[in-house]
């Protein structure tokens, strides 16, 4: 059998990119290194298009609703929990600041006018703002079409939003530390800045992305195993899918060089892999420019966060609960990384699902600021517990029976986040998430397109536009890219 | 009765005198209301104590634009810029990083503290000059309102959206990330001298609150490689006589033009008639009417002091209230004996003509920052300090020497507010430090003046103290600087218009706000 296409990575956008070449009547052969999914729901928001038409929803795709969709405990003891219904979540604020209160169904309102322009620009591959080519010049304008829909109102937003530190922002708005830290932290998820660096009000519109007005975090799905379980595309995972080269000649790839030294040839190859690890580890040395290998060594990807997997006997009493009680709070944790070390107070988020077994329940726990490589020394089983013990002993002041219900525990370092998911420096986004880095910037401008400078080498993956937790849409616009190269 | 004026300009600091010079020149007749003794604003020279000049807020004259300095004719009225050439940065370790003026000294410089940064070196440089060149025209360009839909915005954008599209790809590319990061991670990619990163970065934190890992920072590195550019004309270092002398020659062309300049007049309010500016009020009670209205004040002090809330649109006074000030720097001026010993590189030598930069690594910056946003001045802050006396012997008696330190961070909010005795404590702390590479400091300082925030809000009338009437940050820039829809130095009121710093431009003795001001109010199209 002779292939079109090798996908390297079967995680959402590997797959998706598979899935749409196979629609296309391409022969396509996935390898994947690791067996199944992470052991987290965390998928994030999947255009409606690639769920149509990849015929998602008809094979069991859900997405999470939790309803508060975040809970945060009041210094007096309570708890302020926001819900999907604007109003419901403004009568919880007014505890707080009827000040707030008042403002929050506005505020709902005008990011979610923001959110929807960023969510038409993420469904499609990047415009190019330079190009003379009438397509591109026609996405350009309508581009501006758009951002002239907004109205005047939702342009000066955007304006002024996007470079703006998300402390700035919604000091402009509210006046409840609690409120602001809740909100806040969608800013600076996976990212190595704090709420008072510039470019963090745009992280919250990233993550507002997919979510309904009034929900400022990412949607959680289960797109990795109904992806799995779709047909259409052969998958083989394990040991004997391991890639060990992409191999070239005359300036085309011929396909890969697997671990065992079994050889595929296909005229195409698609890496999800991260571009490190694809064009500097993968790919056959000698064929880039030292210029593009500079810029893939540039590409910002510092992993910030540690999981801690909690298995309980008991439900915890939340669905999400954040450990995030003001912006300062949120500033003072950066603070640490800033400097190398793991933050003394991080913040947490923590969320609950039901386990796989009656009575267990997981609850995986957010925890940042926790650096790929603390500048005092490596990542050892003593730091990694200290982190676990720090995080359950934070959530049990919060929720005091949790302690008890413990049964066992697992700390994921960043490095081990890259070990286990090939996760760079253990960030998940592959590339960090900032303004230098998204649209034609992202991860850089000579990959913004997909096209790697090798022919018939791909990226699909997380690095790529729109990427950075938007689950599949990358994989999608590449697929685009490949059959409109044929 | 002498014949009405045309134009009345609020406040005599360097960009209100620029927009009357052109306004003269062009026939208008123009009278200058300055509250203070003396004009100049924040670019001032005094002799705080007898015998030596300070400059008393700023230090360098930057960017000052070079049509400035030809259509008014600013060296026959006596601007003479003198060269900055070196920069020495000296180091916790007894080393120091030096940058001179001459280009080959200082890449041998660097050499012997990384000669991967010393080859990385040129190809920065010429990269940065590509994209100050690109960027340089963007200064003398009137902002389009991009909401608007008006023949004259929609031709602004299209001019705007060509000058970039037509721009080469990778400088477009490197533009782009200028513009949206870090300096800390842009230098990151090109260096790994930290002092050199630090010294490089630190002109991105200037007059912000902001440390050097945020991003928006990187972009102020451009203005160095600018003032290379506009270095032909002499636009960047030290003005002799201090930067008043800058002020004091662009009064004498503005009075050349028979504009006139009133000193002690301290303007109360604008008059206004059927929502139009018809003069102003002083705080002497006298009126003076003209129909043109120009402010150089900042933003907050004109629309929310001088016109008044109750006569503008709710929102534009939002948009008002919103901009950002937070002063975050500081001065410290001392008149000294002798002058001071660096360990780093002791004795007298050229070093001493040029820059001192207290900026050993880019942590040490942040730490700074560190105590400022949490509301403390930085123990341990950055300083950029320069020794006029040195190129001008005229700014001390003989044998003595003034020293101009600029110190961020200085936050104006600070913890429990500003007393005369955390001026004080803040003083000592910037000579601390200071003190820890030039061990003799302290025994020769005759005189010590302290700047904070509050002191050059008061004294100045700069809003929150900042020194560029405004955050320089990309959301207070270009058609938002200092309100969207009003960034062409037009304002709400028919026949007020504004002229200072916390319009585009903006920032520094630059004089680009007052120019472009002034041919906003002429009608020439720009």
């Amino acid at each position: 059998m002779t292939l079109d296409a090798v996908v390297i990575g079967a995680g959402a956008d590997g797959l998706v990119a598979a899935h749409y070449l196979a629609r296309a009547g391409k022969r396509v052969f996935v390898l994947e290194r690791r067996d199944g999914n992470p052991p987290w729901p965390d998928a994030g928001w999947t255009p409606p298009r690639v769920v149509r038409e990849l015929a998602l929803a008809r094979h069991g795709l859900r997405t999470a609703a939790p309803d508060p969709w975040l809970a945060v405990p009041l210094p007096d003891g309570g708890r302020l929990e926001l819900w999907r219904d604007v109003r419901k979540s403004a009568d919880a604020i007014r505890r707080l600041s009827p000040r707030d209160a008042e403002r929050w169904p506005a505020f709902c309102e005008r990011m979610a006018r923001l959110a929807r322009l960023l969510e038409a620009l993420y469904a499609a591959p990047p415009f190019d703002p330079l190009s003379r080519a009438p397509a591109d010049l026609w996405r350009l304008a309508l581009t501006g079409l758009r951002a002239r829909r907004l109205g005047r109102q939702g342009m000066l937003d955007l304006l002024r939003l996007l470079p703006m530190p998300v402390q700035d922002l919604l000091d402009d708005w509210f006046e409840s530390d609690v409120l602001k830290g809740a909100v806040g932290a969608a800013g600076i998820l996976h990212l190595k800045q704090g709420p008072r660096s510039g470019g963090t009000a745009f992280g919250l519109l990233h993550h507002h992305v997919g979510s309904p007005p009034g929900v400022f975090r990412p949607p959680s799905s289960n797109l990795g195993r109904v992806l799995e379980s779709l047909p259409g595309v052969e998958v083989r995972r394990g040991d004997r899918a391991v890639v060990a080269r992409i191999a070239v000649r005359d300036g085309r790839v011929t396909g890969v060089v697997l671990a065992h030294g079994e050889e595929i040839a296909a005229p195409c190859v698609i890496s999800e892999a991260d571009p490190r690890t694809t064009l500097c580890d993968l790919l056959e040395p000698g064929w880039l420019d030292p210029d593009v290998v500079g810029a893939v060594r540039h590409v910002r990807c510092r992993g910030v966060t540690a999981r801690v997997m909690l298995t309980l006997d008991r439900a915890p009493g939340f669905e999400v609960l954040a450990v995030a009680p003001s912006l300062d709070y949120l500033e003072r944790a950066y603070d640490h990384a800033k400097y190398g070390r793991i933050s003394e107070q991080p913040y947490l988020e923590a969320r609950h699902e039901a386990g796989s077994n009656a009575g267990e329940h997981r609850v995986t726990v957010h925890a940042q600021f926790a650096p790929y490589a603390p500048a005092d020394g490596g990542w050892d089983a003593a730091r990694r517990e200290a982190l676990g013990d720090r995080g359950v002993r934070t959530l049990a002041e919060h929720v005091p029976a949790l302690s008890d219900t413990v049964v066992s525990r697992t700390v994921l370092a960043p490095p081990d986040l890259e070990a286990a998911w090939g996760w760079p420096e253990g960030q998940p986004y592959h590339a960090e998430l900032a303004l230098d880095q998204v649209l034609f910037m992202r991860p850089m401008p000579q990959l913004s397109a997909y096209r790697a400078p090798v022919g018939g080498l791909y990226l699909c993956g997380p690095a790529m536009h729109p990427g950075a937790g938007i689950a599949g849409a990358a994989g999608a616009n590449a697929a685009k890219v490949v059959l409109r190269d044929g | 009765m002498a014949r009405p004026y045309d134009a009345i300009v609020i406040g005599g600091g360097h960009n209100g005198l620029v927009t009357a010079a052109y306004l003269a020149q062009a026939g208008k007749r123009v009278v200058v209301l300055e509250r203070r003794e003396r004009v100049g604003g924040a670019a001032v020279s005094e002799q705080v104590f007898p015998g030596f000049t300070y400059s008393v807020f700023s230090y360098v004259v930057s960017l000052l634009r070079p049509e400035i300095i030809r259509d008014l004719e600013l060296p026959r009225h006596g601007l003479h810029v003198l060269p900055l050439e070196s920069t020495l940065t000296p180091l916790p370790n007894g080393d120091y990083l030096a940058q001179w003026g001459d280009h080959d000294q200082s890449r041998r410089e660097l050499y012997r503290h990384s000669p991967r940064d010393a080859e990385a070196y040129d190809e920065f440089g010429r990269l940065m000059h590509h994209l100050a060149r690109a960027v340089r025209p963007i200064l003398g360009m009137r902002p389009p309102d991009p909401t608007s839909l008006s023949p004259r915005d929609l031709l602004g954008l299209l001019t705007l959206g060509r000058h970039f599209r037509g721009l080469d790809r990778p400088v477009f590319h490197a533009l782009h990330k200028l513009m949206t990061m870090s300096s800390a991670d842009y230098l990151d990619e090109w260096f790994e001298t930290e002092a050199l990163k630090a010294t490089k970065g630190a002109s991105g934190i200037i007059g912000t609150l902001l440390g050097p890992r945020s991003p928006g920072t990187a972009y102020v590195l451009l203005h160095h490689y600018m003032g290379e550019i506009d270095g032909v004309f002499r636009a960047w270092g030290f003005a002799r006589g201090g930067t008043g002398s800058v002020s004091e020659a662009i009064a004498s062309a503005a009075r050349g033009f028979g504009a006139e300049i009133r000193t002690n007049a301290s303007v109360a309010r604008v008059l206004l008639r059927g929502g139009r500016a018809t003069g102003v009020v002083l705080e002497s009670g006298d009126e003076i009417a003209a129909p043109i209205v120009v402010s150089g004040a900042d933003p907050r002090r004109t629309f929310l002091g001088l016109v008044g809330e109750a006569h503008l649109p709710g929102e534009f006074v939002e948009d008002i209230r919103r901009f950002r000030f937070r002063g975050s720097s500081g001065k410290v001026n001392l008149a000294l004996d002798a002058l001071p010993n660096f360990t780093c590189l002791p004795g007298v030598g050229p070093h001493l003509r040029g820059a001192v930069s207290v900026s050993p690594s880019v942590a040490y910056l942040e730490r700074a920052y560190d105590d400022a946003k949490y509301g403390e001045f930085s123990r341990r802050p950055y300083m950029d300090i320069v020794i006029p006396s040195m190129i001008d012997p005229g700014m001390a008696p003989p044998g003595k020497h003034v020293m101009s330190i600029f110190v961020q961070y200085c936050p104006y909010h600070l913890n429990g507010g500003w007393t005369d005795a955390k001026r004080e404590a803040f003083g000592d702390a910037v000579i601390d430090t200071l003190a820890r590479f030039a061990p003799n400091l302290k025994s020769i300082i005759l005189h010590r003046q302290v700047i904070t925030p509050a002191d050059t809000e008061r004294i100045a009338g700069l809003a929150e103290g900042n020194i560029f009437h405004g955050e320089l940050t990309l959301q207070q820039l270009f058609f938002l600087r200092p309100a969207p829809a009003w960034a062409d130095y037009r304002t709400p009121i028919a026949g007020l218009y504004q002229c200072g710093a916390g319009t585009h431009p903006g920032g520094g003795i630059m004089g680009g706000s007052g120019r472009m001001a002034a041919r906003a109010i002429l009608g020439a199209r720009s």
